[in-house]
């Protein structure tokens, strides 16, 4: 699988490119900022980049832009956003054409290798990846009387970990629980919130972010 | 000292060319500062004023434009004349000119040179040409038919020319001694009223007691010259009271001194009434100069009374000033500005500082502590890594715990700092984020067109989620507004909750957030009647 880097400061750069590396990734390129990283991308087509939301010149939202030009020019290459912080508005912009293969995770995470090699696969394959933070202000934002409400608390932990981009499989893996068990719990949840069923993973979870993402 | 002495000579020299030199410039000041004032009175009702009002500032600011060149160059002061006033449009810049307060200062500089300095310059002229006439006295006194008048005497023979001698050296002694004694206080005249008006803080408080001091020293100065005068007189012909010439002047000196001095010791009074030092110190010298010219006029006869020009001169001149000062800025609300504006500054201060000390601490009690207890579960891992490798997985899985809680609180201090998403996307964009994440039902509407300044966007950021803060921790709302607009250079945030009210304006939060707000010459207003509802609303200049 092959990745581009796209990371300011040359520790965490660097850290990463080896952490990626020596879990069987092809480290193409690794930039440090948003303009090198379109170019590698053009030139390179990796499957997957792995972008920081601050980089240079000004230290906002470059990353987060060049983001979502890479979607537009490069709709091949996947995207991971990783960040010290994370805001729904940024999730909502990045989940915004509707279509997989993206995500949005603080640097936290990195330090779980496995979930974290895990989620960058996922994404690459097309899936998603959304923080567990985003997700939690997501679900909190939609409010405590909505439909949201009808669920039980077993059902809303499996919304957010599906809402995180999760399969069938990691859910009942996190949760401790049967594929058959987290399942059931799927239909009861797209049944409470009037949701269409949907055959693959990854649409399910979109169909699931877009109901959290509207009206609040 | 030898060394000591040719300074010295120069120095005299020097104030005796600055002294003389009034004796021209005196004449041309008072003929300039008549004629302009004389005309602009009378085209006083017709729009001709207007020119010639201008006409008379500028030939003032020239007039002390030369002045200060001669102060500087013959005193060796370091008077720079102010450039004048800025002032955008063509009436505005044309009111600057007329009300410029170094043109009054300057022109109270030429009053004080024609009075006082062309008395000086008198008075050294005839010292020093009747001290030359008596040091001289053996080389002429033949050619003189009936000898040289010298008061009671009349020197008429070689011995009694030759006894002058010493009396002419003494003169011009006394002649070098006065120019010692009157140059000086030009020198700081000179850089009081030509040169930028001093900051306050250079003016020492405890001079008032100085100046006392150096008051009485100018009057018994005075009134022993004067004495010494009459003396003279009284010793010599006795017939025409000649020393009402020198005396006129003293007086007039001493006169304006006493007043300057009285004028510093009740600054407040002028201050109360709107009128600056400059204003009295103006209408003090005028005060002085009508008693003068009148004794000038009596002194010589009588006659046809011209001082009454004068008069009117100063009398609009002096009207003129004050108009300025009492239709000009309101000296009273600068001053409440200026206090609102120290305590506002204070009050910033404050806030930072607590809001340093909080930061150190949340990093000393949180990320620092994390830190190092990561860094002793790392330690132990090592230790354990061959001996127990089951332990020392575990408290690797544990340093991993502990990095994630350091970052989870380094992000929330930051949050605290500055929300990355209000330098990224601005103030709406914040709000609607802050919004978003509240557990409550949030509704936003923000017209902000153009981002304000980073300090103004973050205390309006702020005030917003200090209330949404407040309203769902103590005022248990369900429903909460945020209006954000910004119109007329003004930011508006309002932020209104149907919770229980009763929140304290002076509590931790609330009062932390009005000193931002005030730093900020803006306004935080909290409404919150017990029972409710809640009301914030804060009023943030932009400038546009």
């Amino acid at each position: 699988m092959r990745v581009v880097i796209a990371e300011d400061l040359a520790l965490l750069r660097d850290g990463l490119q080896r952490l990626l590396r020596d879990n069987g990734f092809d480290v193409v390129a690794a930039v440090a900022d948003a303009e090198a990283l379109l170019e590698q991308v053009r030139a390179e087509r990796p499957d997957v980049a792995v972008v920081d939301i601050r980089l240079p010149p000004d230290f906002r939202d470059e990353g987060l832009r060049a983001a979502l030009e890479l979607r537009r020019v490069a709709p091949d290459t996947a995207v991971l956003m990783v960040s010290q912080y994370v805001e729904p508005t940024y999730a909502a912009e990045l989940l915004g054409d509707g279509r997989g293969g993206v995500g949005y995770l603080l640097k936290d995470r990195i330090m779980d290798v496995g979930e974290f090699v895990a989620a960058v696969t996922r994404v690459a394959e097309g899936g998603t990846a959304l923080d567990p933070e985003v997700v939690a202000e997501l679900v909190s934002s939609r409010g405590a009387d909505g439909p949201l409400s009808e669920l039980t608390p077993r059902e809303i932990e499996v919304l957010e970990l599906m809402a995180e981009g999760r399969s069938n499989a990691g859910i009942a893996a996190a949760l401790v629980l049967t594929v058959g068990a987290v399942e059931k719990h799927i239909a009861n949840i797209f049944g409470k919130l009037g949701l269409a069923q949907s055959d693959s993973d990854h649409r399910r979870v979109l169909a699931v972010l877009a109901y959290l993402k509207g009206a609040g | 000292m030898r060394a000591g002495a040719k300074p010295l000579l120069a120095e005299s020299g020097r104030g005796t060319v600055f002294l003389l030199s009034a004796l021209v410039l005196g004449p041309v000041w008072l003929t300039l500062l008549v004629t302009m004032w004389s005309v602009t009175l009378s085209f006083v009702v017709t729009p001709l004023v207007v020119p010639a009002a201008i006409a008379t500032a500028l030939s003032v600011r020239g007039a002390g434009m030369v002045e200060a060149w001669l102060s500087r160059g013959v005193l060796e002061t370091d008077v720079r004349v102010p450039s004048l006033p800025k002032a955008r449009g063509f009436w505005r810049r044309l009111w600057a000119i007329v009300a410029d307060p170094w043109m009054w200062r300057a022109q109270a500089y030429l009053l004080a040179r024609i009075a006082i300095g062309f008395a000086l310059a008198v008075a050294v002229l005839s010292l020093l040409g009747v001290g030359l006439a008596l040091l001289t006295a053996p080389l002429y006194y033949w050619a003189v038919p009936e000898g040289i008048d010298v008061g009671a005497w009349r020197v008429d023979s070689i011995g009694l020319a030759l006894a002058m001698v010493p009396l002419g050296a003494a003169t011009l002694a006394l002649t070098s001694g006065l120019v010692r004694v009157a140059a000086p206080p030009w020198r700081a005249l000179s850089a009081a009223l030509l040169g930028p008006r001093r900051p306050r803080k250079d003016r020492d408080r405890t001079s008032d007691a100085g100046a006392r001091r150096a008051l009485m020293i100018h009057a018994l100065a005075s009134a022993a010259l004067a004495s010494l005068l009459i003396l003279i007189w009284l010793l010599t012909s006795r017939s025409y009271f000649w020393p009402i010439w020198p005396i006129l002047p003293l007086a007039l000196a001493l006169a304006i001194d006493a007043w300057i001095v009285w004028v510093n010791e009740n600054r407040a009074w002028w201050f109360e009434h709107r009128l600056d030092r400059g204003f009295a110190i103006h209408a003090g010298v005028w005060g002085a100069l009508i008693p003068f010219f009148t004794g000038v006029w009596a002194a010589s006869g009588g006659g046809y009374f011209w001082p009454v020009w004068p008069l009117l001169v100063g009398l609009i001149a002096v009207g003129v000033n004050a108009a300025a000062l009492l239709l000009g800025p309101d000296r009273s609300a600068l001053t409440a500005r200026i206090s609102t504006l120290e305590e506002s500054r204070a009050g910033a201060v404050d806030v930072q500082e607590a809001e340093l000390r909080r930061i150190e601490r949340d990093l000393h009690d949180g990320a620092q502590a994390r830190l190092v207890a990561l860094g002793m579960s790392l330690g132990m891992a090592e230790q354990k890594l061959q001996s127990e490798p089951e332990a020392a997985r575990e408290l690797l899985a544990d340093a991993r715990t502990g990095a994630g809680e350091a970052l989870r609180e380094l992000r929330g201090l930051a949050r605290g700092i500055h929300p990355p998403v209000l330098a990224d996307r601005g103030l709406d964009a914040a709000v609607r984020a802050l919004a978003a994440g509240s557990p409550i039902s949030v509704t936003v509407s923000a017209t902000v067109p153009e981002r304000p300044k980073p300090p103004v966007e973050s205390a309006a950021y702020f005030v917003v989620a200090e209330a949404l803060a407040n309203a769902g921790k103590h005022a248990r709302a369900t429903r909460v507004d945020v209006r954000i607009a910004s119109s007329g250079g003004t930011l508006r945030v309002e932020v209104h909750d149907d919770g229980v009210g009763g929140a304290d304006p002076a509590g931790g939060g609330l009062s932390g957030l009005r000193r931002r707000v005030e730093a900020l010459d803006g306004r935080l207003e909290v409404i919150s009647p017990p029972g409710g509802p809640t009301t914030v609303r804060a009023e943030l200049p932009c400038g546009s």
